[in-house]
Parts: structure tokens; C-alpha cells; sequence
């Protein structure tokens, strides 16, 4: 799968959590999931799972800590598939 | 999860319990003092909690989380008290549970930061990156796998509905729990009669009921999903402590 489709369906689990629905208008892979799209840090873990099932994939406790930015959850996910 | 800890960090922990522990004689009766004499805290219900507490301490060197709710920044000290009284800390000193209080609130003076390094405190710092927060759960880890108590707030800061906030749940707890084996975990249900929602201290004189429960949460997935299971059936057991403690009270 092509990382720009990865993207797309990130963003697309992302924006039901993202209180800053303007800072979707320039997502990109350095866009920082607390701090530009003012998610809720609780939640994050919620989008994480949301990703299991979208790519069925299955990710560790440990990954979680490398989810900053929109481009590590593509990264984590294309790891995985 | 111990393992990850840089050897730095575990001979600051170890020296941090090793100065705190050599002058406990003079802290804890100070504070059981001031929470008595002082703030005129009032326990109900803490001698059935303290021999529950005992009891799982003595028959086992398994680990202990404690898992409390969280309504103002000095409730940790209420909550601590109501698991042992001042001769009880001193004779077993690993019963006195470590807290992880919020740096930014006692990071302001000297004074505070020393308190926290004394009351056998790991600071953790509010959205941090996942990074340092996972560094914090591997201290905890460590502690607890030293026979350490640690007691955590399971909602992740002080509830600000004032009642126990299961939305809020931080699935930390429930990866700390799943990465240690054998661990288990003590909830503790603590409010002021005075105390109608969050805040930032007790008010004095005010009279604690104090509920607690012994919970073996289990999961059949494994991962961050079972972590996330776990530390919901933790939150969900406060949250049934509290309905149980406003069905006493009416």
C-alpha cells in the first residue's frame, strides 16, 4: 500500500478526534497530533486502536511512544503491513 | 518493563529511597501530624482499608499498584494515610506507596521540590512527548518490581466533573499492570464529605470516607488493546466505589 493511501486513511481515523478541524486544511506527515491537531492525548490511544482495525495490524504498547506526528503513524502502519 | 531503565536512573531511585527512607523518622510522623493536628482530617472507614492493605502486603512480595481517584492535589497525602497509620510506614517502610505527582505543580521552589524528592515522589510531566512519559511508567515499573508500592491516578489529573471520569481513563495504568507480572492492584475510592467537585486542597476538618478493592483485571488480548481493557476495568471499579459511597450517603 502506498504511503500518500496510508496518509489519506489516518487522516480521515484522526478527524473525529481533532478539536482544530482548520489545521486538517494543511495536515501533512510533520503534523503533530497534540499539539497542531489538539487531540486529546487519552484519546490517542482510541485513534492507535482505530488503526488496528482499519489495517489489521495488531501494535505494541511500545509503539505507541513513537506517535508524535501524522508521519509516524504512516510509518508504523507500513511496518506492519 | 524495569530492563529499558538507564542504570543512571535506577541509582537516582535507589538513592532517592535510600535518603527518604533514612529520614522517615522525622517526615512521616510530621505529616500524619499536620493532616491530624493541622488540617483536622478525619478517616472513615480507613482501619477495614489499612487491614485489607496489610493484609495483601504481608501475604505476598508481588507488587502493589495503587489506584486511587483524583479530586484535589493533596488527596494523595489523605489517600497514603488511609492505607497505614505512621508506625505501620515506619516498620515497613516499602508499604508507603511512591506517588507521581504533577511537576509543574511543585516545581515552582526549592522547598517543594525537596518535599517531593523526600515523600518518595516520581514527577511526571502533563503532554510531555510519549517518549518521557514512557520513561516515567519505566521507573514506576521498576519501583514495583522492587516491592515497591506506587499509587497512581488512574484518570490521568484531578477529575474536573467531580465525579470518577471513565472517559478520561489513561491507558498508562493498564500497560504498567499487563508489563509486570503478578502485579495487583488496590483501588481506592477517598472523598471529603466537604468536597463537591475537584479542587485544589481539602478543606480542614474535613471527614474522608475511604472505600478500597482488590482487583484482579484480566484480559484475553494481549498488546495495547488488552492495556486499554485493563486500565478501563480499573477506572470502571472506582467509578462503582463512588456509586457506592453517594448510595451511603443519602
Amino acid at each position: 500500500m502506498e504511503k500518500t493511501e496510508i496518509q489519506e486513511r489516518v487522516v480521515k481515523i484522526l478527524t473525529p478526534y481533532v478539536k482544530d478541524q482548520g489545521a486538517l486544511a494543511n495536515v501533512s506527515a510533520a503534523t503533530n497530533i497534540l499539539e497542531d491537531l489538539k487531540v486529546n492525548s487519552a484519546r490517542l490511544v482510541d485513534v492507535v486502536l482505530a488503526f488496528e482495525d482499519e489495517f489489521d495490524i495488531e501494535i505494541a504498547d511500545e509503539d505507541v511512544d513513537v506517535v508524535n506526528t501524522v508521519g509516524d503513524c504512516v510509518g508504523l502502519i507500513a511496518d506492519k503491513l | 518493563m524495569a530492563n529499558v531503565l538507564e542504570a543512571s536512573d535506577r541509582r537516582a531511585l535507589l538513592t532517592q529511597l535510600g535518603i527518604s527512607r533514612g529520614l522517615s523518622l522525622l517526615w512521616i510522623p510530621m505529616f500524619t501530624g499536620i493532616m491530624v493536628f493541622v488540617m483536622r482530617w478525619r478517616l472513615v472507614g480507613a482501619d477495614r482499608v489499612r487491614r485489607e492493605y496489610a493484609r495483601l502486603r504481608s501475604e505476598s512480595d508481588a507488587p502493589v499498584l495503587v489506584c486511587a481517584n483524583h479530586l484535589t492535589m493533596l488527596d494523595s497525602f489523605a489517600i497514603t494515610w488511609a492505607l497505614g497509620g505512621t508506625g505501620a510506614f515506619l516498620r515497613h517502610f516499602n508499604w508507603l506507596p511512591w506517588n507521581t505527582p504533577e511537576e509543574t505543580n511543585f516545581a515552582s521552589t526549592w522547598w517543594k521540590r525537596v518535599l517531593v524528592y523526600l515523600l518518595k515522589c516520581v514527577p511526571v510531566k502533563r503532554g510531555s512527548d510519549r517518549a518521557e512519559i514512557a520513561k516515567t511508567l519505566d521507573k514506576v515499573g521498576f519501583l514495583l518490581a522492587r516491592g515497591e508500592s506506587v499509587l497512581i491516578f488512574p484518570e490521568g489529573g484531578r477529575s474536573r466533573t467531580g465525579r470518577v471520569d471513565q472517559e478520561s481513563a489513561a491507558y498508562g495504568v493498564g500497560r504498567l499492570v499487563s508489563s509486570i507480572p503478578g502485579c495487583r492492584v488496590f483501588c481506592v475510592y477517598l472523598r471529603g464529605r466537604n468536597q463537591e467537585s475537584w479542587g485544589y486542597s481539602p478543606s480542614p476538618g474535613d471527614v474522608f470516607d475511604v472505600y478500597s478493592h482488590v482487583l484482579e483485571p484480566k484480559t484475553d488480548h494481549e498488546g495495547l488493546r488488552g492495556s486499554v481493557e485493563i486500565a478501563k476495568q480499573i477506572v470502571g471499579q472506582l467509578a462503582e466505589m463512588e456509586s457506592r459511597h453517594f448510595d451511603d450517603r443519602q
